[in-house]
């Protein structure tokens, strides 16, 4: 399953235009690790997510940017105002020669600069142009603005997370963006075999809290058949069958309920199992009204025990827990080190290489693991305006003293 | 102008679909909304808890499939999988790792019975390594990844997130690996298998923090709603008036502030030097915050976000599920719709996020009864007489 030869890769051929900020730049780069060709556009002084953290050395700078670096490995880039007619004429012809465009502008703004899905579609029939808002091209608040953590308020997950004794809390890492662009990435695999058939391209309109909204697992569904309005509870799972405990060195996840013979056997042979080994514990619904006595217990029991020996003991009985791990500690994982997870990237501004999560995908017709780092800004102009498009020395020159490129 | 129906997409591509709980069918949902004949096999003595064709558990993740019961325990079960993965495209299953071998149907096996067969493993750590035997849910995986530890507002205390996650990313991995391999497949005629690992699906999502991790050797450590990484500020979220009521507000530059401070009435505290530039917000974020939220209190969430967005200042409301089954936003995009169930009878269904224009998918079903479509799939598509068909129910082969 090492790297394989040009032709064997997935989403050969596939081209792409990335016009998309930090909310859906995961999404084409989904595409280019499976082996499209991207081609990030950016404003022509670099991408605004480049100012996102964390940074190299700490150190703020547009190309040390560790968020831009992660969300765009494996693509070209290039710069282009589009706001100057030039630059909308050169993107035009850019666009003749892609399948696809991923752009995350409010709505209308493409279509005040003339560039809208009509206008691109007339020149290139087969064009699939993805655009990711907030809330969608249409409705009430579609022109709204948004970022991760307003969506993850409108879009349910803030509400749910957190304890009835705190404020409602955003997941780490913007995680909208991610289920954003894995959507997104869905939709362009579902259009390109539409137009397969049909010879003809389309405009996908992908909402964030949309995207966030259908990723809360029971939230909506106890909501529509149960009338509960799921309320924020710690680490205590919705279900109660899961919560966290402190250990002597550090968290355990572990179940309250699953095998509880088993579990209360194992407290009890080192004599920690308390009045648990009682009869009317056996009860689940007993122990459902009771969890609060149950964790009370289990946690003078886990705290005499460290994180890796309980993992170890309870994997060993078949029970679903894990150490509350730091990123630290996934680095450091066994498991993605027999899996080969994480792969070199060349990282030459800062003269080293770093480590880099790959795919969490094994294809056995071969996957390019490769990790070319993100394109510096304007890194691949040259390239793609001379070589490909044909402009000459003089006009890059030009376009480039006009502030276009 | 005619509309192309979403569910035209996939029609004709055929899923055998033994996957169960919430990443497999989350990710075969997928295909099915968009028009996959995706039949899910279910075992009737394992068919409970949230495989229990009247939840509304069950509904929601299983919307559009087709249903059929195969005892997988019975000998002469294995003879009708793989006769019924000969007529199918794409075979996916989120079993343990050993699971589908014990039953001789690994991709082995049955790339033998259909040469270009796309076959998706998913299982929580990967059919390879030390771990490939570890049981793990959701909130395992999502405490093993980091986000669990990061998604708390102290190192002392963590929290995580409310729901399990890790399966619904899991599940839009495997679809798109499905949907790629498929690309992949019209292209060289070569079908293949698929191993996906849903600790390194939730890994992938903990990328900047792990390159932090490694470049720099930082400790990172949770920040609750802290702006941390994003350069905004004031960034948070605030309490309103009401009962558990609040609002997220993010600031990203100085017309943005300008428009918040205008919109409050232009407080004297805002004129104070240590809240002139956005560096300066950032570092006193904690009294900025403080001085908001004084704010906020007296405003019900709905009317400040109003207020905030039309000022063009980004804001939000934190809205819990009757607020999203209310949504006007969600209501304008026909998010929820009404499907009728045969026992369960009038249900709400969301949409997919997954909107081409002007399609519709107004042909949306709920999901099937246990064994539902037997007497369709093993009569019609795999060409069982009536009399084989009552055999096998009878045997309890197909049951």
């Amino acid at each position: 399953m090492g790297v394989k030869e040009k032709k064997d890769v997935l989403l050969m051929g596939i081209k792409v235009l990335d016009l998309a900020d930090e909310k859906a730049s995961f999404c084409p780069k989904l595409l280019a690790d499976m082996g499209a060709s991207v081609i990030k556009v950016e404003r022509p002084h670099g991408d605004p997510s480049r100012d996102i953290g964390p940074f190299w050395k700490n150190s703020s700078h547009p190309e040390r940017s560790l968020f831009f670096q992660y969300h765009n490995a494996n693509k070209r880039g290039i710069t282009l105002d589009l706001e100057q007619s030039v630059g909308r004429e050169i993107f035009l012809k850019l666009v003749n020669k892609t399948d696809i465009v991923v752009e995350t502008f409010l709505p209308g703004y493409l279509k005040n600069l003339g560039l809208g899905f009509e206008v691109l579609s007339d020149i290139n029939p087969r064009l699939i142009l993805v655009s990711v808002t907030g809330f969608g091209q249409n409705g009430p608040r579609s022109k709204y603005k948004s970022c991760d953590l307003i969506v993850s308020a409108f879009g349910g997950s803030m509400y749910v997370s957190g304890s009835p004794s705190t404020p409602p809390l955003k997941p780490f890492g913007e995680q909208s963006y991610y289920t954003t662009s894995l959507f997104g990435a869905i939709a362009i695999l579902l259009a390109l075999r539409r137009r397969t058939r049909s010879g003809n391209g389309e405009h996908i309109d992908i909402s964030m809290q949309e995207a966030v909204t259908s990723t809360l697992d029971q939230v909506m569904v106890r909501y529509f058949y149960d009338q509960v309005i799921p309320e924020r509870q710690g680490s205590l799972h919705w279900d109660s069958s899961f919560c966290i405990l402190s250990c002597k060195d550090g968290y355990l996840l572990l179940t309250l309920f699953q095998q509880w013979e088993t579990l209360v056997e194992l407290m009890d042979s080192e004599g920690m199992a308390e009045d648990l080994i009682e009869e009317n514990w056996k009860d689940e619904e007993y122990r459902l009204k009771h969890v609060d006595h149950i964790i009370e217990v289990l946690e003078r029991w886990t705290k005499t025990h460290t994180t890796d020996e309980l993992f170890k003991l309870g994997q060993l009985m078949r029970f679903p827990w894990a150490p509350v791990q730091s990123p630290r500690g996934v680095l450091e994982s066994p498991q993605l080190k027999a899996r080969s997870f994480f792969v070199d990237m060349d990282y030459p501004q800062i003269g080293t290489s770093t480590k880099c999560p790959g795919a969490p995908y094994k294809f056995s017709s071969g996957f390019l693991n490769r990790r070319k780092r993100a394109p510096l800004i304007g890194e691949d102009n040259i390239s793609i305006y001379g070589t490909e498009l044909g402009l000459s020395d003089e006009e890059l020159q030009r376009l480039s003293s006009l502030s276009i490129i | 102008m005619e509309y192309p129906m979403d569910k035209a997409i996939l029609n004709g591509l055929r899923v055998l679909d033994f996957t169960w709980m919430l990443a497999g069918p989350y990710a075969t949902r997928i295909l099915a909304d968009f028009g996959a004949e995706v039949i899910k096999v279910q075992c009737a003595k394992t068919a409970g808890g949230v495989e229990s064709d009247l939840t509304g558990y069950f509904n929601t993740w299983n919307r559009n499939k087709r249903g059929i019961t195969l005892n997988m325990s019975h000998p002469e079960a294995r003879e009708i999988a793989l006769r019924l993965t000969g007529i199918s495209d794409v075979v996916i299953e989120n079993f343990s790792p050993r699971v589908m071998s014990n039953w001789g149907l690994n991709y082995e096996n049955l790339k033998e019975i259909k040469g270009d067969l796309i076959m998706v493993s998913m299982s929580a750590m990967g059919q390879t390594g030390f771990w490939r035997d570890f049981v793990a849910y959701g909130p395992t995986i999502q405490a093993l990844s980091g986000l669990t530890y990061l998604t708390s507002f102290s190192k002392d205390a963590p929290m995580g997130l409310g729901y399990s996650y890790a399966d619904v990313i899991a599940g839009l991995y495997a679809a798109l690996a499905v949907l790629a391999a498929l690309e992949y497949r019209d292209r060289t005629g070569k079908g293949q298998y698929v191993d996906i690992s849903e600790y390194e699906a939730m890994c992938t999502l903990m990328g900047p923090a792990i390159l932090d991790a490694y470049l720099n050797n930082n400790e990172i450590l949770p920040k609750g709603n802290e702006a941390d990484h994003i350069p905004a500020a004031p960034y948070g979220c605030y309490r309103c008036l009401g009962m558990d009521r609040w609002c997220v507000i993010a600031v990203f530059n100085e017309e943005e502030w300008q428009s918040l401070r205008h919109v409050m009435g232009y407080p004297s505290w805002s004129t104070n030097e240590k809240f002139s530039t956005l560096s300066k917000r950032k570092a006193h974020a904690d009294e900025l915050d403080e001085l908001l939220g004084q704010w906020t209190a007296k405003y019900t969430s709905e009317e400040l976000v109003c207020l905030l967005q039309e000022a063009g200042v980004p804001a939000g409301v934190v809205q819990n599920a009757e607020d999203i089954a209310r949504d006007p936003q969600l209501k304008a995009r026909d998010y929820f719709m009404k499907l009728v169930h045969p026992a369960l009878g009038m249900v709400t269904s969301d949409a997919s996020p997954v909107r081409f224009s002007g399609s519709v998918s107004d042909d949306w079903k709920t999901a099937p009864l246990l064994g539902e479509d037997n007497h369709y799939v093993y009569t019609e598509l795999l060409g069982l007489t009536e009399n084989e068909l009552s055999l096998y129910l009878q045997r309890g082969i197909i049951g």
